[in-house]
Formats: C-alpha cells, sequence, structure tokens
C-alpha cells in the first residue's frame, strides 16, 4: 500500500483552526417510542480525533446520522463547520467525509468505475488512482465490486468517505472486518487527515483503535455519554489491581488504607486508585515478615476495564 | 471563525445526476435479459395486433401508439421503478449515495434514468413498428404526447418513490404495484374507452392519474378528444386544458406525499 499526502481540502463554509469544527449540544434521537439519543453533548476542533464508543444498541450510530445530515434531531442542535448538517446540506456536503456503519454499491461496478462515479459527484475529489493506491486496491480496480472480499469492501469504501478530501470525516466502526495491516493502514490514512486539519468522529468496538486514534473519548450508555475524557482519564476512573498469592502461613493481611479487597487470601486481589503508596506499605509488610508474594502483579486501570465497567451499567467514578 | 473567501466549483446538479445516471445505464446494459426484453416487449406488442386487434376508433397507428405510452409507463416505468428503488434500498445503495454531495432528487433521478430511457425508446420502438406494418398516421400535434409522455414519466417516477413506503421488498413489487396497473386498466380509457361509462362516472374517472396522460396522448397522435370526437390542431389544444390541470395536479400531489413517505434505508 501506498501513502501520499492528500490534496487540500476546500474552503468551506466557516475556516480557521479557533473554533471548534463539530458542535453537539443536548442532541436527542427518537425512534419511533424508543428516545436512541437522549441528551448528548461534545466538541471536535479540527486537528482532533473524537471516538465514541457504547455497546451495540448505546446511540452512537443514531448519533452519527444526525451529525451526517441523514436523520433529523428531535432535540438539541449539531454544528458542523457552523452550519446545520441537514438543514444547510449544500454547504455542508462537500467537506464532510462519511463512512456508514453498513453501506451497500452498486455490485456490478468495477472498483475503479465505483470510486470514478464518486469522484463526479464531488466538488473537490483526489485522482482516483491515487485514492485506490492509498488502500491497497490498485490491482482490484478492474474487478466488479461483488468479487471484493469483506474487507476490500470497507476498504473501498473508506476510499469513498476520504475522496474529497473532506474537513470533517465520520467514521463509524472503520475498521470493521479488516485484517490487522489493513488496520493499520487506515489508522495512517486517518492521521494523515488529522495532521492537516479534518476533525475525525468515529465510533468503534475495538478500544484499541481509540486508544490509538482518539485524542478524547466518549463513552455511551443508552443513548447518554456516562464517561468523557482522554484514555487515560476514563481509564483512571477505575481502580487499579493488584493481585498476589500468600504462602501457608502467613499472618492476615494488614490493613492498608486506600485497598479494598475483593478477593481473600490465599489469591489476593486489591483495588486501589493509590497504586504506588498501597504497594510501597504491601511490600513492606511483606519484607517485615519475610514473606513472597507469589505471581505478584500489579497493573493500572485500562479503557477496556473502564468501558466494561460502564457497559454492565456500574456508575462512573 | 472567519468567513471564507476561497472560491470552489462545484460539480452542477446535472453533472452530478448525469454522473449517477450514467453508472445506472452501464448497470442496465451489463443485464443483457433486460436489455433484450427492453427491444423485445414494443415489437411484441406492435407484432400482436393484427393478430388481436385493437378496439375503438380512429387510425390504427395512432391508437397503438396512445396504447403503447400508457402501458410503458405503467408497466414499464412504475412497476420497474417501484423494484429498482426498493431494490437499491435494500442494498444500503440509496444510503450510501445520499451520504455523499448527491442531493436525493439527483440520486432517484439518477437512478431511474435509465428506465427513462428505457420508456422513450420503446415508445419509439412502437412507432417505428407502426410504420412497418403501414399504420402509421401523421399526427394532430406533437407537443401534447410530449407532455403527455414526459408528464407520465414525472408521474410514474413519483409515485413509484411513493409506492417504495408500502413495499419491503423487490419481489413484493409485484403485489404492490397491482393497484395502480388495475386502476390504470380501467380507468385509463386505454382497455376500456370512457365512453363505455355513464357521462357522470366518466368525468370522475377523467380525474384518475393515468387518464389525462392518455388523453393528451389521444389527443394529439389521433386527434380524438376522450369521448371520441375528432378533432383538428385547434380542436386538440382547446380540449387540453383539463387533461393538462390533472396531470399537473397528480404530479404536484405525488411529489408531496413521495418527499414525506419515502424511507432511505431498510425499516430498523
Amino acid at each position: 500500500m501506498q501513502l501520499t499526502r492528500p490534496a487540500p481540502a476546500p474552503a468551506g463554509p466557516t475556516t480557521g483552526q479557533a473554533g471548534p469544527a463539530v458542535v453537539v449540544t443536548d442532541l436527542r434521537r427518537r425512534h419511533g417510542d424508543v428516545e436512541a439519543v437522549r441528551g448528548i453533548s461534545f466538541e471536535v476542533h479540527p486537528g482532533e480525533v473524537f471516538a465514541l464508543l457504547g455497546v451495540n444498541g448505546a446511540g452512537k450510530t443514531s448519533a452519527l446520522e444526525v451529525l451526517e445530515g441523514l436523520a433529523p434531531a428531535a432535540g438539541g442542535t449539531v454544528r458542523v463547520l457552523g452550519a446545520d448538517p441537514l438543514a444547510d446540506r449544500a454547504a455542508v456536503r462537500p467537506h464532510l467525509g462519511v463512512l456508514l456503519q453498513s453501506s451497500g454499491l452498486p455490485s456490478d461496478l468495477t472498483v475503479r468505475e465505483t470510486v470514478a462515479l464518486w469522484a463526479a459527484t464531488l466538488t473537490a475529489p483526489r485522482s482516483v488512482e491515487e485514492a485506490l493506491a492509498q488502500v491497497g486496491l490498485t490491482d482490484r480496480a478492474g474487478l466488479r465490486v461483488r468479487s471484493l472480499s469483506g474487507g476490500e469492501r470497507r476498504r473501498l469504501d473508506l476510499t469513498l468517505a476520504l475522496l474529497g478530501s473532506p474537513r470533517v470525516i465520520v467514521l463509524d466502526e472503520p475498521t470493521t472486518g479488516l485484517d490487522p495491516e489493513s488496520r493499520r493502514t487506515v489508522w495512517t490514512l486517518v492521521r494523515q487527515r488529522v495532521a492537516d486539519g479534518a476533525a475525525v468522529v468515529l465510533t468503534t468496538h475495538h478500544l484499541e483503535e481509540a486508544e490509538e486514534l482518539a485524542d478524547r473519548i466518549a463513552v455511551m450508555r443508552a443513548g447518554r455519554i456516562v464517561l468523557s475524557g482522554t484514555a487515560a482519564e476514563i481509564a483512571a476512573t477505575q481502580p487499579a489491581t493488584v493481585r498476589f498469592t500468600l504462602p501457608a502461613g502467613a499472618p492476615p493481611l494488614p490493613d492498608v488504607p486506600g485497598a479494598t479487597v475483593v478477593s481473600a487470601a490465599p489469591r489476593v486481589e486489591l483495588h486501589t486508585r493509590a497504586l504506588q503508596p498501597v504497594l510501597v506499605r504491601l511490600l513492606a509488610w511483606a519484607d517485615a515478615h519475610g514473606l513472597v508474594l507469589g505471581g505478584l502483579q500489579a497493573r493500572a486501570a485500562s479503557l477496556e476495564q473502564a468501558f466494561l465497567a460502564v457497559a454492565d451499567g456500574a456508575d462512573p467514578s | 471563525m472567519t468567513t471564507s473567501t476561497a472560491p470552489t466549483v462545484t460539480p452542477s446538479r446535472l453533472r452530478r445526476t448525469l454522473a449517477l445516471a450514467g453508472a445506472e445505464t452501464r448497470l442496465l446494459l451489463r443485464n443483457r435479459t433486460a436489455v433484450v426484453n427492453s427491444v423485445l416487449l414494443p415489437l411484441l406488442l406492435v407484432a400482436g395486433v393484427p393478430v388481436a386487434g385493437l378496439g375503438g376508433d380512429g387510425p390504427l397507428g395512432a391508437r397503438l401508439a396512445v396504447t403503447a405510452v400508457a402501458v410503458t409507463l405503467v408497466f414499464l416505468t412504475y412497476y420497474n421503478l417501484v423494484t429498482t428503488y426498493v431494490a437499491r434500498r435494500e442494498e444500503l445503495v440509496l444510503q450510501r449515495m445520499r451520504s455523499g454531495e448527491l442531493t436525493p432528487v439527483e440520486v432517484l433521478l439518477g437512478t431511474a434514468t435509465p428506465t427513462l430511457l428505457v420508456t422513450v425508446v420503446q415508445v419509439l420502438l412502437v412507432l417505428a413498428g407502426t410504420a412497418v406494418i403501414g399504420e402509421w398516421s401523421a399526427p394532430v400535434d406533437v407537443v401534447l404526447p410530449l407532455v403527455a409522455l414526459v408528464g407520465g414519466m414525472a408521474l410514474m417516477t413519483l409515485l413509484a418513490a411513493a409506492s417504495t413506503s408500502f413495499t419491503r421488498t423487490a419481489e413484493s413489487a409485484q403485489i404492490t404495484t397491482l393497484p395502480l396497473v388495475v386502476l390504470a386498466s380501467v380507468t385509463s380509457g386505454v382497455m376500456v374507452p370512457l365512453a363505455a361509462f355513464s357521462d357522470q362516472v366518466a368525468q370522475v374517472l377523467r380525474l384518475t392519474p393515468i387518464e389525462p396522460i392518455v388523453e393528451l396522448a389521444r389527443l394529439g397522435l389521433a386527434g380524438q378528444t376522450w369521448d371520441g370526437r375528432a378533432v383538428d390542431w385547434a380542436g386538440a389544444w382547446a380540449a387540453a386544458p383539463q387533461p393538462l390541470l390533472v396531470l399537473a395536479a397528480w404530479i404536484a400531489v405525488a411529489a408531496g406525499v413521495a418527499s414525506r413517505v419515502f424511507v432511505w434505508a431498510p425499516r430498523r
């Protein structure tokens, strides 16, 4: 796969790097009687990647569809480059690149014909051949879309989303179905766009993707954002874990301030938000009693841990 | 933020629509069965007339052409567009197209273009066929049949878009398109002449969606009013205002309904 710098994005409804490219304020969306999005707010600035995480049905795609101008909001406002993506469609669309969670393409067109068709509808398309080369589809250009693998179709979809050098990019699960190499290529393409000043909003079920790409993350549950911040900030909402095995005949564990015993001897598990002082106290106690803490592990909380805690319905700290 | 003064070159609506229309036409041409059917059906219609006959008064070629306009619009344009729109919706192609710079109207028009082209080709083939079998007669007026054809294509496209709201799959279009097909067969004056009904019933039937298309085509091609009176060019235009207004009203109603009920993605 070949990576080249994309053409500059066309000027849009508003320019400059000072303000946010995307502003979502108290957004609500309904599907019949179901309130899929219940008042979420966030901003994304140029040159920033914002990730929306959540289990299936959390409301991520419903929120993105409003952002993409494909569905009306039931309440609240969405502004993309200062304009309403639905009401001011013509102003926003030339600057918006969209990768839907699932979408179709005419299956009897070839890959090259598909990209050329899309390019013919855009204000500032990049070269078809260059775009195909970026996602490693040059050698598949003459094949019909129906004969592509799932991963190749996803890369073709991404090509179309990025073909117009958009200033705002919305990616709904961009790497679903991709092999690890293709996934890294997608990450590189996204980073290039971000380096060129694009604002990216993405959803993903791959937490390592969010950690790798996103500057800020919001975790949704039942239509609401229940956690937001950097990956480190979100992970820090959960306690660190200390695990070890006590030898037979060891004295009872001392009271360690700031630690909660989750599992008692001999296979001990402690949770704490003050990992270093707890470890120091624990090791001092073991040393004083001549004990070896078998299989000692001390692990800071991870994004996955925080995500799973939220998915399980725990209230974030 | 500051307002940009940098110029951008936005592709015209026409260029965008033509790009999609070109791709859709390419897809049609790759479907050999569809291409062969498109040519064969009108030729069979022409070939069948000497065998089966065609009721009514006036020149046979003109009556054949009027029948071709109505039959093609209902059985080809309307039915094909319902199945095409539904298939594209279920394959998520419509939603994909709508996520770019193409406007909703451009997506629908571009997708419909091959069917509309085939409609025109089929009517032309029937006209050519009438000449081949020696039944060609010069039309009283050219504009009225053209308005009937273009207005009819617009109406069928909009009715097809509206009909997708109660058509879940392309296969079920065989059922969901029946009401319009039956309505057109009974009330349009093609298969059952309006003169066969009482005057009050005939006046009501003149308000149905397909009848004004047939009436305009008949005025121009055969020089006949809805009740069978022979008219010249001036008489044809004198009789044209009502069907023109009814057709325009149906187009407006269908546009309003389609814009409200058209669904771009499969229901969840």
